[in-house]
């Protein structure tokens, strides 16, 4: 299982993404780079900001890798909540379209664009469900 | 007489100056028994507002009517009084509907050119414009100490909860817990919040608030959009009040109202901007209420009703009592942030 954040479950998720013909259909026009903070939350063991980017072009993720804030600020699209939420969303307890509407994620970028994009943004949420993920703030499960 | 003298960007000395007279046949001139340093006389201090040197300085005080003019009705010398920190006139269509602080000829003690060119309160004497309607009688059961916080920090606060709307039931978070989120603190419960959440940085500032009842989130401990939403079912709250006056708190107020939710933004503003996503605010039918400054004439009385009755008390503030003439201290301690609140007795 790989630590949701980090480079070893952005390479899984990125190569989901590029097996998704779903995910290709619906981003054929889609252009740019999108970046994530998952907020901190210290007393649940996240003790800072944390940062990836997913590089998406025409119906492809040619780049996926946690960052710095400094690199993740370039992204033209960037959304912002504090951890638990983006548990709701891999757990397909929050759509993301919908939780930038009610205000749990905070979109810096053009909204308008991107809920043109829906379809690609839940196959997206979709493919995180077949990553097999372990949570920052979970403790490890005990094998026996 | 002695008053605290603005000498330039950083400098304030308790030096004599002449003592005020009546100009005006609605004024009074009032002898100050405790003043006190409030956040916007340090933007003076620091020079972001501009005060000439030789200017004095301080809005902040209650005291004893030593002379009135010959229109003045409502004060007779002897009074025990507490100044109102906006100065109106009493008679304009806005002073009229009770919106004082939007008066025509809005202004304020000790704040020069900006405020009109009136003197300070941090003195032994001060001279109050239009007394009838920025003196408010102090009742035998309210102390200096506290009744001083009815002419400002307190009735803004109360004020802020008020324009808030709350609801018996509902959740309330204030951002910012310096002396205005205190009194937001305060109002919000006397005003029948079921419960406070009271988001900063400062652990003393956070434990002032949870002594008054508030529920302390130290955001550099605790995602504050974590702890708004595990406190009401994932939603946000009812009302959140800003008492900053920072783009971040503004954004942070925002993060954590529920949708339907009502902001009301206290905090002072000059020249931030932000990025706003119309779309989402319009989505989440958040109501943005920006208080402005504080009516006070329209609220105080109500204010220092409860103050008497001990549903609002603004005695934790206080962390030091100087004599006037130890006012240069005051300052310095209240801008290094050592002291919530300076009271200075001349």
């Amino acid at each position: 299982m790989a630590l949701f954040p980090s480079d070893e479950w952005l390479r899984i998720y990125r190569d989901r993404i590029n097996g998704s013909p779903e995910y290709r259909e619906a981003a054929a026009t889609w252009e740019g780079a999108v970046g994530f903070v998952f907020e901190a939350e210290p007393d649940r063991g996240i003790p800072e900001d944390l940062w990836l980017v997913l590089d998406l072009w025409h119906g492809e993720c040619r780049e996926a890798r946690m960052v710095t804030p400094g690199e993740g600020e370039r992204a033209p699209y960037l959304i912002r909540a504090p951890y638990f939420r983006w548990k709701e969303v891999v757990r397909g307890q929050l759509d993301p379209v919908k939780g930038m509407m009610q205000g749990k994620l905070r979109l810096q970028g053009d909204l308008a664009t991107i809920v043109r994009y829906v379809r690609a943004a839940n196959e997206l949420v979709h493919l995180t469900m077949q990553v097999p993920t372990r949570f920052l703030d979970e403790p490890p499960a005990v094998s026996g | 007489m002695r008053a605290v003298v603005y000498r330039g960007v950083g400098v304030v000395e308790v030096a004599e100056v002449s003592e005020p007279e009546i100009e005006d046949p609605r004024d009074a001139i009032v002898r100050v028994g405790v003043s006190s340093i409030c956040g916007s006389d340090l933007h003076f201090l620091n020079g972001k507002t501009p005060l000439e040197p030789g200017e004095t300085i301080g809005h902040e005080a209650v005291g004893v009517v030593e002379r009135v003019g010959p229109d003045v009705a409502r004060f007779a010398p002897g009074d025990r009084v507490v100044v109102s920190f906006v100065i109106a006139c009493g008679g304009c269509w806005f002073c009229r509907i009770g919106q004082t602080a939007l008066c025509e000829d809005f202004r304020n003690l000790g704040a020069g050119i900006f405020g009109g060119g009136l003197a300070g309160a941090q003195a032994e004497l001060v001279r109050v414009p239009s007394a009838d309607t920025n003196l408010l009688s102090v009742p035998d059961g309210a102390p200096d100490e506290r009744a001083m916080f009815v002419g400002d920090v307190l009735t803004t606060g109360y004020y802020a909860a008020a324009r808030g709307e709350i609801r018996p039931g509902e959740t309330v978070a204030v951002v910012g817990a310096g002396p205005v989120g205190f009194s937001c603190v305060q109002g919000a419960l006397a005003r029948g919040a079921d419960r406070v959440i009271a988001i900063d940085l400062e652990p003393e500032r956070l434990a002032l608030v949870a002594a008054a009842g508030a529920d302390a989130v130290n955001a550099s401990e605790r995602n504050p959009h974590t702890a708004v939403a595990e406190r009401t079912g994932g939603r946000g709250a009812d009302v959140v009040i800003e008492a900053v006056g920072s783009a971040p708190a503004f954004g942070r107020a925002l993060e954590v109202v529920r949708r339907g939710g009502r902001v009301v933004v206290t905090g002072v503003y000059a020249s931030e901007t932000v990025e706003a996503q119309l779309g989402v605010w319009w989505a989440r039918g958040i109501d943005v209420r920006f208080t402005g400054v504080c009516p006070v004439h329209a609220w105080w009385e109500r204010t220092m009703a409860e103050l008497e009755a001990g549903r609002l008390d603004p005695s934790p503030l206080v962390s030091h009592r100087l004599p006037l003439d130890e006012a240069p201290l005051g300052y310095e301690l209240f801008g290094s942030r050592r002291a919530t609140k300076v009271l200075l007795i001349p």
